[in-house]
């Protein structure tokens, strides 16, 4: 089954009210058309899966709850040549095509780990002439794993929970003292 | 067909006209209404009122549809102006679109434009340097273009004038060649380019990297505040207009001060055809300009005539009128209107590592964006086989390395780490240009734009010099950068086309002699004596230093004249 994904609060979620500054964003529900690439219902779901693999859930927000497949959408339907939303597509059919020959099952009935393994397989075949995985898979991989991580440090979330944006620092300290933080 | 009900010619009627609202335009307007004229003031782009029409200006990083980046249709329709870097999803609106206004490349130019209220005094980045001594006598010592009819010491208090107005700050340096202003107080190097400015200065006599000079309020004064401007806040998101009018830009500055004097009126959506040139009087009587919305053409008069359209614009605006005592452009009796167009060399880039100081960081954002280089190159004699030299930017910076890689927890993990990269360093060249009669632009014979007025045809090439030129910046800071002790040193070079340093100047140039060019010192056309042209246009040479001080200067410096020759009963 296709249909036009209308993707709703798309807009709300990544500040589509673009021309008006911050405060005088209008609240409520405004809805996104793709205009060039043709996402099915279980299209969307995939790369939804495949966002929260990415940015999960832990205790902090993972991708779902950021939306952030949508963003990856938006992102594919305007940021991307032609010929690189046709690898999306295509190569999302070869990822549906190898999870099933490879598990048996589709990609959202595997456990976390196989799809951990799954994502990470592809992304650790940088070997340009190696030919277990399309180049168009490559592509599609590619990008959801790009704009999904965009997206999530971009994100209003993270950029004021995480590690802090400041639109106006009212500061510039030439020479400010650093040692590096213990990480956990 | 021109209006011309008798009845109104009265309302169309100013004491001056200044053709163009931005960086010089300003001025001009700032000035003319200062002294009393009723001024008025032609732009052919939209209004942009200072803050009200930032629409960008406070937005989050997120609240971009796309994050900053600009959509693929917008690039691939956009060529010519994507390749400039500002042209981004948050300042895009304040550029000229590749297809508004069409011009012909005779030879690859990237001609870069804003047209709206404040031109690219929006856009810049706000880089101010004066002009010396070495800049003024160069065209002269060297053997090139034409001498320049004034010295830096005719120029020098103009620029305190506009310094004190505009707000910049810098150093008192000390350095010949780059003259001390007014200034507020400067954006400090950080602890790496404080180590590459000391160790510079221990190695070469005559080399020295000091703060960027830049027009900021560091520290406002009295007459910044009266302008409704207040302290820089360290955002630099300059390019979408600042709420705190912390840089220069004459929508913050000259124009609503202009406006708030009375005498100015802003007459946006007036694309200036032509001046009109009056043969019985002997001078020019006004413009004709066509409203970009109703495409009527109108006629305003006025006793004199300030041409700030921007280098190119103003070119395009002088050789389109025509009458019969100019046929090649108004006050081209010499025929060098169009000729003699130079830029700045930007082709040339040098980064790498250091490896100390890593118990340094800074905090905070600098908007002098580091360190500048100035000329070190034939400053007091010729000393290599190119003619002039090049200024260079320099800055060092560290940054968060947080890796992509991988998916899961592990990479959310990474994603907030504070991981900081040790130091890297960059540097960029500025090179000056030789004017040369065959780097020309002309009106095309053939094509026109949606306003029937002719299109440019710009013809703009690098020549000889400008490698040899390159080649000497890459090593000179190569050598530099060693002897520094930077590590994993790259240079590269680009094949970018001129246009892209947004720079270009001449076509009218200033000069003594009417036969060789077209302005005197005071910037006041040759034959025409109620005309002045002070933007980029009149420039008999280019200096590597940025330009824009040096338009504001000029423009001060001609008005003044200018009203007092008006008083005097000259003009
Ligand atoms: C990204 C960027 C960075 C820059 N950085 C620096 C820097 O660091 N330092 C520096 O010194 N300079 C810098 N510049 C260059 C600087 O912006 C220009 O030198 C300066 O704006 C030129 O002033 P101007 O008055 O000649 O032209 P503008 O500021 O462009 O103003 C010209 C005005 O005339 C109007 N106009 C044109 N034709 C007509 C017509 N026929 N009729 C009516 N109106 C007309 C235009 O719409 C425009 O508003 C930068 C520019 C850009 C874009
Ligand atoms: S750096 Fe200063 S001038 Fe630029 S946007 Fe920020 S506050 Fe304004």
């Amino acid at each position: 089954m296709h249909r036009r994904t209308v993707i709703k609060n798309l807009a709300l979620i990544i500040g589509g009210a673009a021309i008006l500054p911050a405060c005088h964003r209008i609240e409520g529900k405004v809805s996104v058309t793709l205009k060039n690439v043709d996402i099915s219902a279980d299209q969307e779901k995939l790369v939804s899966d495949i966002a929260e693999t990415i940015i999960p859930k832990t205790t902090t927000p993972g991708a779902r709850d950021l939306n952030l497949h949508l963003f990856v959408f938006k992102m594919l339907d305007d940021c991307y040549k032609k010929e690189d939303q046709q690898a999306f597509m295509t190569g999302m059919g070869q990822f549906t095509d190898a999870v099933k020959n490879k598990y048996d099952k589709p990609f959202s009935d595997l456990s976390q780990k196989q799809r951990e393994d799954v994502l990470l397989s592809i992304e650790n075949d940088k070997d340009e002439k190696c030919t277990a995985n399309p180049k168009e898979l490559k592509s599609f991989y590619g990008i959801v794993k790009n704009q999904t991580v965009n997206g999530y440090v971009k994100s209003k979330y993270f950029m004021t929970k995480q590690v802090v944006y400041e639109l106006v620092p009212g500061r510039y300290n030439a020479r400010f003292p650093y040692k590096q933080k213990q990480s956990a | 067909m021109a209006n011309l009900n008798i009845d109104s010619v009265k309302d169309r009627t100013f004491d001056a006209i200044v053709i163009g609202s931005g960086m010089s335009g300003g001025w001009a307007a700032k000035e003319l209404t200062d002294k009393g004229l009723k001024t008025l003031i032609l732009e052919r782009g939209r209004d942009v009122k200072h803050i009200k029409d930032y629409p960008t200006t406070n937005m989050y990083p997120w609240e971009f549809e796309h994050r900053g980046e600009l959509p693929v249709a917008i690039k691939e329709a956009n060529p010519i102006v994507n390749r400039c870097y500002a042209f981004g999803e948050d300042a895009a609106h304040f550029f000229v679109k590749d297809n508004d206004h069409p011009y012909v490349q005779e030879k690859p130019f990237d001609w870069i434009r804003g047209y709206q209220v404040g031109g690219k005094s929006l856009l810049w980045a706000r880089q101010t340097q004066r002009w010396s001594e070495f800049d003024f006598e160069g065209p002269a010592r060297d053997g090139f273009a034409v001498d320049w009819p004034i010295r830096y010491k005719d120029i020098a208090p103009w620029y305190s004038y506009v310094e004190k107005f505009a707000g910049i700050s810098g150093n008192r340096d000390g350095i010949p060649e780059l003259p001390d202003g007014e200034f507020l107080p400067a954006f400090p190097l950080n602890t790496v380019e404080t180590y590459f400015s000391n160790h510079v200065k221990s190695k070469y006599s005559n080399r020295h990297v000091i703060s960027a000079r830049c027009a900021h309020l560091s520290k406002p004064n009295q007459i910044h505040l009266d302008q409704g401007r207040v302290q820089c806040q360290e955002r630099i998101l300059c390019q979408r207009g600042c709420p705190f009018g912390g840089y220069f830009s004459a929508n913050a500055s000259t124009i609503p001060w202009a406006l708030k004097s009375g005498h100015a009126t802003l007459r946006p959506f007036s694309v200036v055809q032509e001046i009109i040139y009056d043969e019985k009087k002997g001078k020019a009587s006004g413009v004709r300009v066509i409203d970009t919305n109703t495409k009527e053409a109108i006629e305003y008069y006025a006793d004199i005539i300030f041409v700030n359209a921007a280098a190119l614009n103003t070119n395009l605006v002088l050789l389109n009128s025509t009458s019969h005592r100019f046929p090649n452009g108004l006050g081209n009796d010499s025929g060098v209107l169009g000729k003699y167009v130079a830029f700045h060399n930007y082709s040339a880039h040098i980064g790498a590592e250091y490896d100390g100081d890593k118990e340094w960081t800074t905090d905070g954002r600098n908007p002098a964006g580091g360190g500048y280089i100035p000329r070190f190159r034939n400053v007091y004699k010729q000393e290599t086989d190119f003619l002039r030299g090049y200024a260079s930017g320099f800055s060092a910076y560290r940054y968060q390395q947080r890796p992509w890689d991988g998916v899961g927890a592990s990479l959310k993990d990474n994603l907030v780490k504070d991981n900081l990269s040790g130091w890297k360093v960059g540097s960029h060249m500025m090179g000056e240009t030789i004017p040369k009669e065959s780097n020309y632009v002309a009106l095309d014979k053939a094509l026109k734009d949606q306003w029937g007025i002719p299109q440019l045809k710009i013809s703009v090439a690098y020549d000889d010099n400008d490698e040899k030129m390159k080649k000497d910046y890459v090593e000179q800071l190569t050598e530099m950068f060693t002897s520094a002790g930077f590590t994993n040193i790259k240079a590269s070079t680009d094949n970018r086309a001129p246009g892209l340093d947004i720079h270009e100047m001449g076509g009218a140039r200033m000069g003594n002699d009417p036969k060789t060019s077209v302005l005197n010192k005071w910037n006041q056309m040759h034959a025409v004596k109620n005309v002045f042209v002070t933007d980029g246009a009149c420039m008999t040479s280019t200096s590597c230093q940025n330009p824009s001080l040096t338009y504001m200067a000029f423009t001060a410096r001609a008005a003044d004249y200018a009203v007092s020759e008006m008083k005097k009963g000259n003009i």
